[in-house]
């Protein structure tokens, strides 16, 4: 892995007064900071792979801070995003917290409260920046199985015995075993709680994995 | 047969005469019926005459009728007509006075010298004598004032017929010229002895009486008959006048009429009570107008003025204060009506007293606009989040500059350029800040809440009034049903009043499509030792279930014309007064509003 580039973070908002002032402030603590005068403004010049965060002003005209945010997290590089209201009124605050926002501050919050978000924020980031980095690697070791043994994999992370899994896909119990040896080598698992887990990170069968196996 | 008929009718027409005075034609008639019998009499006698002498004697004072016609004929002519040239009548009755005279001076009589023989002829089958003799010269005087008779009468006929009565003209002047031709022509050929006949003047004479006593008579019925209907009119306009009377009493109206010209002044009882004026005292304008108010005064001149001075009618209202300093306002309408040269003549007017739908009328303003004041109130606090948020932004960046600041001059070598260029930009956001609250400020003006202890059913009573009239002509019910001893509840008036105003209309809304029972009705009672609760119930359709929880969002209605504003205001009220409001579907049918209010402590008025 590379030393990871310096986060910025980028505030978006229409009332260029308060863009100024809240810059400053961010700046006279130590962060890079990148202004912007509208959401249309900041999705247009926004590079891909920076680490960083998103301060964007909820209620801006033509595109909102809540449309921003699905724009935001719909793009591949999904920046943490810490909204910014003049006065917060309960409805909009509910929707941008259900929908991931890391925070939701009145723009005369303390000072110390702003920090602290955008702290949490870009320590958010990272932490995601590092998890998504993961399971791309997962991601690319899963690559090398077949499709067979894709398709053994889903069995034996339910749980399933060898016996049924030969049964569930017409095959013989001792191919099924041959292709479980060929996946923990492949994976360089020892034992099916680590496979289950390592799958889980990658994501790979995402609506298989249940609490509690099936048939019980 | 003449004289007979002619006797009755002279009869008639003389009692009419007895019984008016002023009926001079009825008089003239009556003495015109006499003459001619009396000339028929002569006639007769002058047929059966036996020796010249007689004839001659009956001839003679056959002339005393005669005069009496010619007279009476002027006479009637004269005062029916009221037509005819005094200087003709004049000359036609001298002549006839002159031949009068001369019958008696001059021969046997005036139209013969000497009567010599009488003749026995047949006439018409019947045996009559006529005279034979020398004829009087002096004969042409009567017969001249015959003449003029007759001209007078033809000209008077004539001035008749042009007045456009051309049946009376035809009728009694033109029977009159006739009938008095004929009569002169027949005496002027008999006496001078051209045709031998007997005289029979009173022949025609009778059928000039007829004539004219039969205009007379359908006269006497034309003015019989007015009489009845003058009569019956009369009893009309008596029926009228208390019609009048009972209305003017009725509506309570004074009456004051005002007479120009003989500079007086009448005013019924009520207009003088109501002015302040006793029964008796005498009624002057300037007295009328010191008691109107100094105020009102110059305006009431000025539009009495304008109706006197051509514009004619007037409808105003002012202020009159009592001689016992009580205060009433008066309502007037007037008439002028002007005289032929275009001056007042007379001032009719009514007036009632004015002074409850006056005050009504203002605390209807006052109510009005205390209700619009609680509006706009209530709106503010809707967008209250729009201002808190339009506020904060520059509050926020002055904060945010105020900050950085700080952090600039806190390191070793600070930045002095930027710290003045932030404290340019932090001066530039607090004038922001303050041109929002200025606009806040001038769209609020007055208090925004105003908490005092309120009793309940008092406001409910008072709004209930208030929609009263709207529940009528929609034809709800309106039940208020208000626990006894309710404890008074700690709130503003005129927010809480915009509440249940905007509840009960809701409620009436939601009635409009209803057939059945339409009836609102208010609850409230005690909830708790700390808590009152009101209800405002309709018997509608009730509330769908999935829209109960958003109704009270602003914006949200199910009226076709709503804002949808009414019960976010109404939401907001009650809360700021610490309360509750919600809503529910009741089990009856129809949906229930209700809110809480906290009672009044009674240590909280210190």
């Amino acid at each position: 892995m590379s030393e990871p580039l310096p986060p910025i973070v980028h505030v978006v908002d229409d009332d260029v007064s308060f863009l100024t002032a809240i810059s400053r402030l961010l700046r006279a603590n130590g962060f890079s900071v990148r202004t912007y005068s509208s959401a249309h403004e900041f999705l247009a010049q926004r590079d891909t792979d920076t680490p960083g965060c998103v301060l964007a002003d909820l209620q801006m005209p033509l595109i909102s801070g809540l449309d921003l945010q699905s724009a935001l997290a719909q793009s591949p590089n999904p920046l943490p995003i810490l909204f910014l209201t003049g006065h917060a009124d309960i409805p909009s605050t509910v929707r941008a917290m259900r929908d991931g926002a890391e925070d939701f501050l009145e723009k005369r919050a303390p000072k110390e409260k702003l920090l602290d978000a955008v702290n949490r924020a870009l320590t958010r980031d990272s932490r995601e920046r590092t998890a998504r980095e993961r399971q791309r690697e997962l991601r690319s070791l899963f690559d090398t199985l077949t499709e067979r043994e894709l398709q053994v994999l889903s069995h034996v992370v339910r749980g399933q015995l060898n016996k049924q899994i030969a049964a569930d896909l017409g095959l013989h119990e001792r191919t099924v075993k041959l292709h479980r040896t060929a996946i923990t080598t492949k994976l360089k698992v020892q034992s099916v709680a680590e496979l289950t887990r390592l799958t889980q990170e990658a994501g790979i069968f995402p609506e298989q994995i249940s609490t509690f196996p099936k048939g019980q | 047969m003449i004289a007979s008929a002619c006797l009755t009718l002279a009869a008639i027409s003389f009692l009419t005469w007895g019984r008016n005075r002023e009926a001079w034609a009825n008089l003239f008639f009556s003495l015109l019926a006499g003459g001619t019998a009396a000339f028929a009499f002569c006639e007769l006698g002058m047929m059966r005459a036996g020796t010249p002498a007689e004839f001659g004697t009956v001839l003679k004072w056959g002339h005393v009728p005669t005069w009496l016609i010619v007279v009476s004929l002027v006479g009637f002519a004269r005062s029916y007509l009221k037509a005819g040239r005094k200087w003709l009548a004049w000359l036609a009755c001298g002549l006839r006075t002159l031949a009068l005279v001369l019958n008696f001076l001059v021969g046997q009589n005036l139209n013969y010298r000497e009567i010599t023989s009488l003749r026995h002829i047949s006439f018409l089958g019947e045996s009559a004598q006529i005279a034979e003799g020398v004829p009087n010269p002096w004969m042409l005087v009567g017969q001249m004032s015959l003449l003029a008779l007759a001209i007078f009468l033809t000209d008077a006929s004539v001035t008749v017929w042009r007045r456009g009565d051309r049946h009376r003209a035809l009728a009694v002047g033109g029977g009159a010229v006739f009938f008095m031709f004929f009569s002169t022509v027949q005496s002027v050929f008999v006496f001078w002895g051209i045709i031998r006949i007997p005289i029979t003047a009173s022949l025609s004479f009778m059928c000039m009486v007829l004539v004219m006593g039969y205009e007379l008579s359908s006269d006497t019925l034309h003015a019989s008959e007015l009489a009845r209907r003058l009569q019956k009119s009369e009893a009309g306009l008596h029926e009228i006048e208390e019609r009048m009377r009972l209305a003017v009493e009725a509506a309570d109206f004074g009456v004051l009429i005002r007479d120009f010209t003989r500079n007086e002044m009448w005013a019924s009882d009520r207009w003088r009570a109501l002015f302040g004026f006793s029964e008796t005292e005498r009624l002057e304008f300037q007295k009328i107008l010191l008691r109107v108010h100094p105020e009102d005064r110059d305006a009431l001149q000025s539009v009495l003025e304008r109706a006197r001075s051509g514009y004619g009618v007037y409808d105003t209202d002012f202020r009159v204060v009592l001689p016992t300093g009580e205060l009433r306002w008066v309502a007037a309408r007037g008439r002028v009506e002007f005289d032929g040269a275009g001056k007042p003549a007379f001032a009719r007017s009514v007036s009632h007293d004015n002074t409850l739908q006056k005050k009504a009328e203002e605390e209807a303003r006052n109510l009005r606009q205390a209700l619009a004041h609680a509006g706009r109130v209530s709106i503010m606090g809707q967008l209250a989040s729009a201002l808190a948020h339009e506020i904060n932004q520059p509050l926020g960046a002055i904060l945010r500059n105020a900050e950085a600041a700080e952090l600039f001059l806190q390191g070793p070598s600070p930045d002095l350029e930027e710290v003045r260029a932030i404290l340019a930009d932090i001066r530039k956001d607090d004038q922001r800040a303050g041109n929002v609250i200025d606009r806040m400020r001038g769209m609020l003006k007055r208090r925004s809440l105003d908490k005092r202890p309120v009793e309940v059913g008092e406001l409910v009573r008072d709004v209930a009034a208030l929609v009263h009239f709207d529940a009528a002509a929609r034809h709800i019910t309106l039940d208020l049903a208000i626990a006894e001893h309710l404890p008074p509840v700690l709130g503003d008036t005129v927010h809480l009043e915009q509440v249940f105003l905007n509840l009960i209309v809701n409620g009436m809304d939601a009635l409009d499509d209803s057939n059945g029972d339409r009836r609102i009705s208010v609850t409230a009672a005690v909830d708790g030792p700390k808590s009152i609760e009101v209800a405002v119930n309709d018997s509608g359709q009730g509330v769908p279930a999935d829209q109960l929880k958003h109704i009270f969002d602003p914006f949200v209605t199910t009226k076709p014309d709503g804002m949808g504003m009414g019960l976010a205001i109404s939401r907001t009220i009650i809360e700021a007064h610490n309360g509750r409001l919600w809503a529910e579907n009741r089990k009856e049918g129809g949906a229930s509003f209700r809110f809480t209010l906290p009672v009044a402590e009674k240590d909280t008025a210190k």
